[in-house]
């Protein structure tokens, strides 16, 4: 099959005390297919990221990565099997070049990781995987830029650049768009658009016009509750979903 | 370098290392007191901690400004309460004046320039400490009112003055409490201590709230120099030997929590005054072993939230 | 290239050509020989402690424990009127001091940042205590080192620790590996990984690196380090005593590395020989040498915060 079952998630849930998070979702990613996750503020989205990462663990329910269940994993070994997050605000290391950034990314599954000796500009592999990501995402004039120095957008696309650097099977991509203007998010949005044809993209965004051009498959969130998901179309005419973006949509449509 | 406080003549007698029912019960006393003693200068130093995000390691230097302001002025008055009455308004002039000109460079920066500046605190002190009273062990003696000790047992009295010295400690450890939980200026520091941001966002004059909290950290730090300063040596580097002894307190307790530092306070004096007498040998150790074992099950402090 | 910035490149060479041929101008015996050479044992203490602080990140007060431990290891493991090997003996010294980094360190290095700080000093306060305490160790008083180990190798000995000249080029020797393993380190696989881990810690656990695993690995080698250096002391003066494990020790040595410039590695030997130079300078001209060190420490966290190689750098570097 083309579309096989990336990561899957069973009656996934996650309660602070009182509070239900995330609450009983099961969702299917598939390989190659876009999935935008989208849900008014405190729907959850966050948190599901989190756990599909590792870095939360879940009260109850499964996540299951191509058949086999890792949610009580530590969180590298999601890493090790190709699982890669970007970060909402941006998370990148200011002081190091674009290249160097990659480079930590990609050295991790290289290993050699505890040699004390060996330069670390001397492995090829490493360097090679660091340009090719820098590439994939438009950034190859950037390579010896210093990270601080590049400007916001260019920031959000070594996020992804990074993410790509480990050889993922999935990215979990955390509001990629978030701080951008129009020109620069349609960069990113050209860029999804290449990347979605090799890997399993999870897209959470609040930027609906990305949202509704990029997915494939589109979910919605509520409360931590799943409301639906099914196709762009159908999910814009979903009446549950007006309700429980009931004013937002609104506020949309009149600055649209 | 030695413990602060001694144990009293009285209490010293012991059959071989067998404890009889009075001297445990002098010791309780003694490790209770000592306990509340640095309960005073462990809750200035967390909470300084908590609503600032600053270590001050010049915290011990301003026990020793304490005791050392005592004992000057009581050369000077011979009257131990203007000499604690001057002392602690000095000690309140320098903790703002100290806030004001170099502690509020702090806010912004790095962890190590906090470790850095507060270093050299210590070295300007301690030279000071050296030029304007020497290097020479000094006492203050017990005020007249407070000398003599009360019988308990036929062959076994308690001095009046460490009775005194508990009292006021759990006086001001009353106060304290009623200011953090009664007051606005409690609510502050409360809020302060879970959220810095969101006390900024109530608009209140953070700089204000900061020079008052400071302020106050160094006067429960110069005020158990005051009180202390009867019941041991006034030396060189007690700052120091007290500050560590604070940060076992607070490591024991959880950093940020005034409750934390009660409870720390009262196990490192108890520990440490009933090893002082059972266990002689290790006595000096012993807090930094109670330390480790504590760091081992709870790294984050007893009473951490 | 280990040697990455412009400014190393000249001072560095600069200062051990320097120091290579100065005391072929001095008698051997000569009262600088031997204080160049303490210098330079507590540049490689201090450089230690910059790599800790500067480069990984862990902020300590209590590495003097380590610097004691070096000197009272080989007390403790040595016959007293015989006179071990030197090799033998530092390999000892630093495994056992490693032994005691890697214990302490996964016990301490699971705390943060301020709590991390108080520990590391009250650790040491603790050894402080333990020797002060102990009758078999001397008490207060400390250990003579009545004879220097030998140095020989396979049977061939070139060096006679109890010249003072031989004993400089023993710890010139050992400073300039300090210098070069510290910046192999850094250039490393590992070192990436130990500086992702500094400036980001988040990410790069992110990342999928185990950070604890990293941080306590720098720790061991630090430590062992600062061991070696205490080691080197010892056998200098000919004597240990708890003075080495003081929170003193520790601070200045902090105030050294950050005067040199935090993180450089090199800038421990600008520190070291400033500060000490500056010491000797004020100190025949005043007692009060250490309020004109602390508030030059108040004035240079206010106003100089790169250290001198900072300002070395903005000078050197285009």
């Amino acid at each position: 099959m083309i579309n096989d079952i990336v990561l899957e998630t069973e009656a996934l849930s996650k309660h602070w005390g009182g509070i239900k998070a995330v609450d009983e979702v099961s969702l299917q990613f598939r390989d190659r297919l876009l999935h935008g996750v989208v849900g008014p503020n405190g729907a959850g989205k966050s948190t599901l990221l989190n756990m599909l990462c590792g870095t939360l663990k879940p009260t109850s329910g499964c996540v299951f990565h191509k058949g086999q269940r890792i949610d009580a994993l530590k969180p590298w070994k999601f890493v090790q099997r190709g699982i890669g997050r970007s970060f909402q605000k941006t998370n990148i290391y200011p002081e190091m070049t674009c290249l160097e950034n990659c480079a930590i990314s990609a050295q991790r599954r290289f290993g050699g990781n505890f040699n004390l000796f060996v330069s670390r500009h001397s492995n090829k592999l490493v360097r090679k995987a660091a340009e090719q990501a820098l590439a994939q995402v438009g950034l190859e004039d950037r390579t010896h830029a210093i990270a601080a120095e590049i400007s916001y957008g260019e920031q959000r696309q070594l996020e992804i650049a990074m993410v790509l650097a480990i050889d993922p099977c999935i990215l979990l991509l955390d509001e990629p768009m978030a701080g951008m203007g129009h020109d620069e998010s349609l960069r990113i949005i050209e860029l999804l658009k290449e990347l979605k044809k090799t890997y399993c993209i999870v897209l959470v965004e609040h930027d609906m016009d990305a949202i509704f051009e990029l997915s494939d498959q589109l979910t919605v969130l509520d409360n931590g509750r799943h409301l639906i998901t099914s196709s762009v179309d159908e999910v814009r005419a979903d009446p549950r979903v007006k309700d429980a973006y009931l004013g937002a949509e609104d506020e949309e449509e009149q600055t649209a | 370098m030695q413990t602060i406080l001694r144990t009293p003549k009285s209490a010293a007698i012991s059959l071989g290392n067998s404890m009889t029912t009075e001297l445990f019960f002098v010791q309780l006393i003694n490790g209770i007191q000592y306990g509340l003693l640095l309960f005073l200068i462990a809750s200035g130093l967390t909470l300084v901690f908590g609503v600032m995000g600053i270590l001050n390691l010049a915290h011990g230097s301003m026990y020793m400004v304490g005791a050392y302001l005592v004992w000057y002025f009581f050369g000077v008055t011979g009257s131990f309460t203007v000499s604690a009455v001057l002392s602690a308004l000095i000690a309140l002039a320098l903790g703002i004046l100290i806030e004001r000109v170099l502690i509020q460079r702090l806010y912004n920066r790095n962890h190590l320039d906090q470790v850095l500046l507060t270093i050299g605190m210590i070295f300007v002190f301690n030279s000071l400490q050296s030029i304007l009273f020497g290097n020479d062990p000094y006492g203050v003696a017990v005020p007249d009112a407070l000398s003599g000790s009360i019988p308990f047992t036929d062959n076994s009295s308690y001095p009046i003055y460490r009775i005194f010295a508990a009292l006021i400690c759990v006086a001001i450890a009353g106060l304290l409490y009623y200011v953090v939980s009664h007051t606005r200026l409690g609510m502050l520091i409360r809020a302060g201590e879970s959220n810095r941001e969101m006390v900024e966002a109530l608009g209140v004059n953070i700089k204000v709230l900061y020079t008052t909290v400071f302020a106050l950290g160094v006067m429960l730090a110069a005020g158990s120099g005051i009180i202390a300063s009867p019941m041991s040596s006034i030396v060189p580097g007690m700052g120091e030997s007290v500050l560590i002894t604070c940060f076992v307190v607070v490591v024991i307790g959880g950093l940020g929590s005034i409750k934390g530092a009660f409870v720390g306070a009262l196990l490192v004096g108890l520990v440490s005054t009933f090893s002082a007498v059972l266990l002689p040998s290790i006595s000096n150790m012993i807090i930094y072993i109670s330390m480790i074992l504590v760091l081992l099950v709870k790294p984050q402090g007893l009473c951490a939230k | 290239m280990i040697f990455e910035k412009r400014t190393e490149r000249i001072i560095v060479p600069m200062f051990f050509m320097v120091a290579l041929f100065a005391p072929l101008f001095l008698e051997s015996n000569s009262f600088f020989v031997g204080k160049v050479t303490t210098i330079i044992i507590l540049s490689i203490f201090v450089m230690s402690l910059d790599f800790l602080v500067g480069r990984v990140g862990l902020i300590t007060l209590g590495h003097a424990l380590f610097y004691g431990m070096g000197g009272y290891l080989f007390v403790i493991l040595s016959p007293e009127y015989e006179a071990v090997n030197f090799w033998v003996y530092t390999l000892y010294i630093c495994s056992i001091s490693a032994l005691i980094a890697l214990v302490t360190g996964a016990m301490i290095l699971r705390t943060k940042g301020v709590y991390f700080l108080m520990i590391t000093l009250a650790l040491s306060q603790m050894m402080f205590y333990y020797f002060f305490d102990s009758l078999e160790y001397g008490g207060g008083d400390g250990m003579f080192i009545f004879v220097r180990p030998e140095t020989s190798i396979f049977g061939l000995s070139f060096l006679d620790l109890d010249d003072p000249q031989h004993f400089y080029y023993l710890a010139l020797f050992s400073l300039f590996n300090t210098l070069v393993f510290f910046k192999v380190v850094l250039r490393s696989r590992f070192g990436r990984v130990v500086e992702a881990a500094k400036q980001n810690p988040d990410r790069t656990e992110a990342l999928g690196y185990n950070i604890f695993a990293f941080r306590l690995t720098c720790y061991v080698i630090g430590s062992a380090l600062g061991a070696y250096a205490g080691f080197l002391f010892a056998l200098q003066f000919g004597f240990v005593n708890p003075s080495f494990f003081t929170w003193e020790m520790s601070g200045m040595a902090l105030v050294m590395s950050i005067l040199g410039g935090s993180g450089t590695i090199y800038g421990a030997i600008l520190g070291t020989f400033t500060y000490e130079g500056l010491q000797y300078f004020f100190e025949h001209l005043t007692k009060e040498w250490l309020l004109f060190m602390g508030s030059a420490i108040i004035l240079m966290v206010i106003l100089l915060r790169k250290g001198i190689a900072g300002y070395l750098e903005k000078l050197l570097e285009k």
